[in-house]
């Protein structure tokens, strides 16, 4: 008795968080005859047309330069957080060096307002001819995933047992050596999950892609909105709807795929944070 | 803790902190330095290499601005009306799910898929939810109770931006507090359970305190990412009806993008920026004196 109370209330749970996703999905299989009589959940005539549309290229509309500059963004943004968080959360986890500055001055960063640097932030880039290029989006998508990525591996090297170092160090290692040879293949998982968590968060953000791209490295969150403005007369919801499908597809596979290793590490960040 | 041979030498260590350094220094430290000069400069898109010195007039007008305290006051509301809301909508799911999802972890993944989605692109989707035409929410409201409602008109605006927060965010607050409901000792719950303690003083007694500190964390992580919100609330309102949804990240953006205000702009950024650090390192120190007192 309870649990069916139980599978109702999961039902429903589930229905009201997705509700977005289900709305969209639904819309984005109505032609354009179909949206103007039935606003409702219940696809009467699938079609694939909207999805053709979005993936028809145009003078103004691209959307395979955009998934190409998300994809190309978050690689960048994740790949090099990972690579600099890790050299680091080994000095931190086995040197304890700043541990009690450099490793919470990053974690705070994960509650920052981050439109405190994107002034500076824009001037900067503009100096530098950094705006509008994947370059710049992925340098600053690095900064965003910087603060988790640290937190796991810094968690995961103090897991690792001292005795490990100990013992390349008898033989003869240097840290370095240590580091490449023996701490980094020990943590993949760890690697992986930072890595997998970094490509949700960059390839999910929005506020650096708008204010720091216009044309050339504009990723899918920002591109996404284009499709609302495509034709002149108002909103093609349909093909509105296919586009943030499309968008929102990448990270949601990933999710679906590895949401074990995903709720491991954003309940780390939390305690940490 | 890892006792260190007195052989490794830390310089090796700062060595491999130093890149990690000096990107921070760049991306952070000088962006840091050109907000504090162009705070108390005079300054426009036409002299931005040259900004002129001119004290702290940017920081009056800040102060000064209704627009300001008002998308402060918005900010603040918004982080604490959602954050209370998640939390306690998140801890019923996760306590009251958990014997669901103990045996399937599958449904959690379900319950989890609103966070995998950009916060941009589901604002975005609300337009359609609840657009007036094509729109299932104002459809069924209207086919089955006649109700006509204007969701981001000046009186509902801002709850809708509440609801669509937290309908996204709650899966997060329900994940810590499965985690923190799941870490409970099972030898706690069947001594009380052999004591003869009912369920509901057992939730209340031994449950609900032993999660206490994760509530606190869940709470504290949805105010902050609640008081900075952007992407949803940008894309779904804009800032609109009359600037009453402008969280101060989007008082800050329209300030520079839109007003060219870059003076303006600048300061405010500073003012967020003191203020969260400050808050934030005091956090750190209460937490850190705790943990102190509890060992």
């Amino acid at each position: 008795m309870i649990n069916a109370l139980r599978w109702i209330v999961f039902a429903v749970a589930a229905f009201a968080m997705n509700f977005p996703i289900l709305v969209t999905l639904s819309t984005s299989f109505k032609s354009a005859r179909e949206l103007s009589t039935n606003p409702g959940l219940w696809v009467y005539a699938p079609t694939l047309e909207n999805y053709a549309t979005v993936f028809t290229v145009s003078d103004r509309l691209n959307i395979f330069l955009y998934l190409a500059n998300s994809v190309a963004v978050a690689a960048l943004g994740t790949l090099l957080a990972v690579a600099l968080a890790l050299p680091a959360a080994y000095a931190i986890g086995r040197g304890r060096l700043g541990e009690r500055t450099l490793l919470p001055f990053i974690v705070n960063l994960r509650a920052v307002p981050l439109i405190i640097f994107a002034i500076p932030l824009y001037m900067m880039f503009q100096w530098l001819a950094l705006l509008d290029t994947r370059l710049g989006l992925g340098l600053i998508l690095t900064i965003v995933n910087l603060p988790l990525a640290l937190v796991i591996l810094v968690n995961a090297i103090r897991d690792l047992p001292g005795e490990l170092d100990e013992a390349a160090l008898m033989d003869g290692a240097t840290r370095f050596q240590i580091l490449t040879r023996v701490i980094a293949p020990l943590c993949r998982p760890a690697i992986v999950t930072s890595l997998i968590f970094g490509f949700i968060t960059a390839w999910n953000e929005f506020l650096f892609g708008l204010m720091l791209t216009t044309s050339k490295a504009v990723p899918i969150t920002v591109g996404a909105s284009f499709f609302f403005a495509a034709s002149g007369g108002g909103v093609q919801w349909g093909v509105a709807s296919a586009v943030m499908i499309v968008g929102a597809l990448p990270p949601m596979l990933l999710g679906l795929l590895m949401y074990r290793q995903i709720s491991g590490s954003m309940t780390a960040g939390a305690v940490k944070g | 803790m890892t006792p260190l041979s007195p052989r490794a030498p830390s310089s090796e260590f700062r060595l491999l902190a130093v890149p990690l350094v000096l990107f921070l220094l760049v991306f952070l430290g000088f962006p840091a330095i050109v907000n504090l000069v162009y705070s108390v400069s005079e300054v426009s898109f036409e002299t931005l290499r040259r900004p002129e010195i001119k004290g702290f007039s940017n920081f009056t007008a800040v102060w000064n601005d209704a627009s300001f305290w008002q998308a402060s006051w918005f900010s603040f509301r918004f982080g604490l009306l959602t954050a209370l809301l998640e939390c306690a909508l998140g801890l019923f799911l996760a306590i009251f799910l958990s014997p669901l999802i103990e045996k399937r972890s599958w449904l959690m993944a379900i319950l989890m898929l609103p966070l995998m989605v950009a916060p941009a692109l589901v604002g975005l989707m609300y337009r359609l939810v609840l657009h007036e035409f094509v729109g299932p929410v104002p459809y069924y409201l209207w086919t089955w109770f006649g109700a006509n409602l204007s969701f981001l008109g000046p009186a509902s605006a801002f709850w809708t931006l509440i609801v669509v927060e937290t309908l996204q965010w709650t899966p997060f607050a329900l994940l810590l507090f499965y985690m923190a409901y799941q870490a409970i000792p099972k030898e706690i719950v069947e001594a009380s359970a052999m004591d003869g303690a009912r369920y509901r003083h057992r939730l209340w007694y031994i449950e609900l305190p032993l999660m206490a500190p994760t509530i606190v964390v869940a709470l504290l992580i949805r105010f902050i990412d609640g008081f900075r919100v952007f992407d949803n609330v940008y894309v779904l309102t804009g800032s609109g009806p009359g600037g009453s949804t402008a969280s101060l990240s989007i008082y800050i953006y329209e300030a520079f993008f839109k007003q060219g205000a870059i003076g303006k702009a600048v300061a405010a950024s500073v003012i967020l920026f003191v203020v969260s650090f400050a808050v934030l390192y005091g956090l750190n120190a209460v937490a850190a004196r705790r943990k102190g007192v509890a060992r």
